[in-house]
């Protein structure tokens, strides 16, 4: 499977894969999250947890489990600790705790390693016995509400590392070492792999979206920090330029009860807008995702709070120029001018829209950058190799 | 064409084939020690630092352990840490983008990273540099200190004589060409690249690793070019 990356990624780039992961032989890792399907952290997982185990790390992949209570005061967790703000009390903490106690006595964690993803299982440190302990953040926590974070930051000092995306999320009151790895794509999968324009146009008429016009796609949950009101609101600004279409496709999570809510807001801004398709596909939908963002002329990812923005990354693979919202890891995919554009209001977005739908052969040069600074920093085996090397760090001391 | 310039043009290709042979006997010279091929990654690890103003860069600066400054002045040397073409680390970069000042941008971009220089001394010089500036804008978006750890893994190449040496620095890993040419010779851990060492030592080489030695990677910032330097370099002395 690692070897069909080759002809993407070159020998040279594979074969320091094998020999970091050859020192790694043997030892037996644990990957942990909250979710098996929909969003980032699992879609990473389902690839990189194979590749370990074929480059000889016995590593597997579990899920903890909850009821709705729980995984409300995981998501107000996440906002609150991407927002700044939040309403959290003592019950809240409460319930966080109850479901540690109740995922540690489920989930044998006897590994040499040990990954936690995100907040939601990062208390199940309280029983580590052996192993090194990695806390992978992958959310913006650069400024988060104060009461939550103090909480938390009590597990997270406990780890023997932390890893974060950006280093711009790096925090100052914590010792443990935090090493800076974005997330990244694997361009094999059906998401990403090179598909046909038949294919693209054949999805795309299935859902009443025509080829032949201009298209804006963006393709995330339908949740606040992804300002699904900013997209329609930039949307509208373009429709007075250009006859487009725009497509905003998202998925349910199980750990995110709020997107149906969201949705729902959105559908209400979009009321009276021509051209607007809302699409809320299940969280396979990885065929259509491609073909939306092919598609696409411009790929939009408005974000006003964002871990890392995937999808940015995805989009640059493809060729794409993409406008994304100013924040968390999407500068990193996006340099100004150079590989997207970037923007901090929906007027911005719609003005970028304008000039990149008029200007096709600009829109070309910025999604051949991409696709190479993609290539070179947000791959799946550039990601598989920073994690066994933040391994073969800590084991070796 | 009358016979004496037939007999002339002889001898110059005859002259140039003894040179050729002469110079390829050399290139397969083999050696006892050969040149052992590593190579490294640098993960980055948050240093805990950031800095607003030119103040706060400098305080930080002088505070970063040496990982952190050849972070920011040499690693972006591979294309993969995205730096503006004319602009060869990150100081200089945020310097630019976020203080607005190009002139100080500059100076600090062309710092001189040769032989025998290392991070500390590259530090020195970047502190005093912007201890000259008069600056006090506030950036909008600091600047992130990262330090990071090498991790060195062997990549099982071995030359034994320099025409196997240029065959495989023509072809490796340029993870390999930058941690034996600028990694270990900036970080201290040897007073020469190990390219010039090695070809002194084992060739009596020393008009090459002289020349390889003026080589300042740090105005680098697309990891083929060094590459593509360091092999005319060596051609060309061979051949001249």
């Amino acid at each position: 499977m690692i070897e069909k990356y080759a002809e993407i990624i070159g020998e040279n780039e594979l074969d320091a894969i094998y020999r970091i992961a050859e020192k790694l032989k043997g030892l037996s890792v644990l990957h942990i999250n909250s979710t098996p399907k929909g969003g980032g952290v699992a879609e990473i997982l389902s690839k990189l947890v194979p590749m370990m185990n074929e480059l000889g790390i016995n590593t597997q992949w579990k899920v903890i489990r909850g009821d709705n209570e729980f995984f409300n005061v995981t998501k107000s967790f996440h906002n609150s600790l991407q927002n700044g703000s939040g309403n959290v009390n003592d019950e809240t903490f409460a319930v966080y705790e109850k479901w540690q106690n109740i995922n540690a006595s489920e989930i044998p964690l006897d590994y040499d390693v040990v990954f936690i993803h995100d907040p939601q299982p990062a208390g199940l440190i309280k029983v580590r016995k052996k192993g090194k302990w990695i806390w992978r953040c992958h959310i913006d926590i650069s400024n988060p509400y104060p009461k939550v974070w103090e909480f938390l930051r009590k597990y997270v000092q406990q780890y023997d590392a932390m890893i974060i995306s950006s280093s711009v999320f790096g925090r100052e009151d914590l010792t443990i070492p935090q090493y800076v790895i974005p997330p990244s794509i694997d361009p094999l999968s059906v998401k990403n792999r090179e598909i046909s324009r038949f294919t693209v146009e054949r999805i795309l008429r299935k859902f009443e979206v025509d080829p032949d016009r201009p298209l804006v796609t963006q393709i995330s949950r339908f949740d606040r920090a992804k300002d699904p009101i900013g997209v329609i609101s930039a949307f509208k600004g373009l429709k007075k330029h250009i006859d487009a279409q725009l497509v905003y496709l998202g998925s349910p999570a199980s750990d995110d009860p709020e997107g149906d809510q969201v949705y729902q807001e959105t559908v209400k801004a979009a009321e009276g807008v021509k051209d607007v398709h809302l699409l809320m596909l299940p969280p396979d939908s990885d065929l259509e995702v491609n073909a939306f963002q092919r598609g696409a002329d411009v790929v939009m990812q408005k974000s006003i709070k964002e871990g890392f923005g995937l999808t940015v990354s995805e989009a640059m693979w493809k060729r794409r120029a993409v406008i994304g919202g100013n924040t968390g890891g999407i500068p990193l995919q996006i340099i100004h001018g150079y590989t997207g554009f970037l923007v901090n209001t929906p007027e911005e977005a719609t003005h970028y829209l304008i000039y990149l739908l008029r200007n096709r052969q600009i829109r070309e040069k910025i999604g051949q950058d991409a696709r190479e600074h993609v290539r070179n920093n947000f791959l799946m085996t550039r990601e598989l190799r920073d994690y066994l090397m933040v391994m073969l760090l800590l084991i070796q001391g | 064409m009358d016979l004496d310039n037939h007999f002339l043009l002889y001898e110059s290709l005859l002259a140039k084939m003894v040179v050729l042979c002469m110079v390829s006997s050399l290139l397969d010279q083999r050696v006892r020690n050969p040149f052992e091929f590593y190579a490294a990654y640098y993960p980055p690890i948050y240093a805990g630092r950031k800095a607003y103003t030119i103040e706060e860069l400098m305080d930080s600066i002088r505070k970063v352990d040496g990982y952190s400054i050849f972070y920011h002045v040499f690693h972006p040397i591979f294309s993969s840490h995205v730096v503006p073409y004319d602009l060869h680390n990150d100081f200089a970069f945020w310097i630019r983008d976020e203080l607005h000042d190009e002139s100080l941008a500059y100076k600090v971009s062309d710092v001189e990273g040769t032989e025998p220089r290392t991070v500390e001394q590259v530090r020195d010089e970047i502190l005093k540099i912007l201890e000259s500036s008069q600056n006090r804008t506030r950036a909008n978006k600091p600047f992130h200190f990262i330090s990071c750890r090498p991790v060195i893994y062997d990549t099982g190449k071995r030359a034994w004589s320099i025409g196997e040496f240029i065959d495989v620095v023509s072809s490796i890993t340029m993870r390999s060409v930058v941690y034996h040419f600028v990694f270990r010779r900036v970080m201290g851990y040897s007073s020469r690249n190990d390219f010039s060492t090695w070809l002194e030592q084992e060739f009596q080489a020393s008009t090459i690793a002289d020349r390889l030695s003026k080589i300042d990677p740090q105005t680098y910032v697309n990891e083929e070019v060094l590459r593509e330097d360091i092999l005319s370099l060596i051609e060309r002395v061979i051949y001249s």
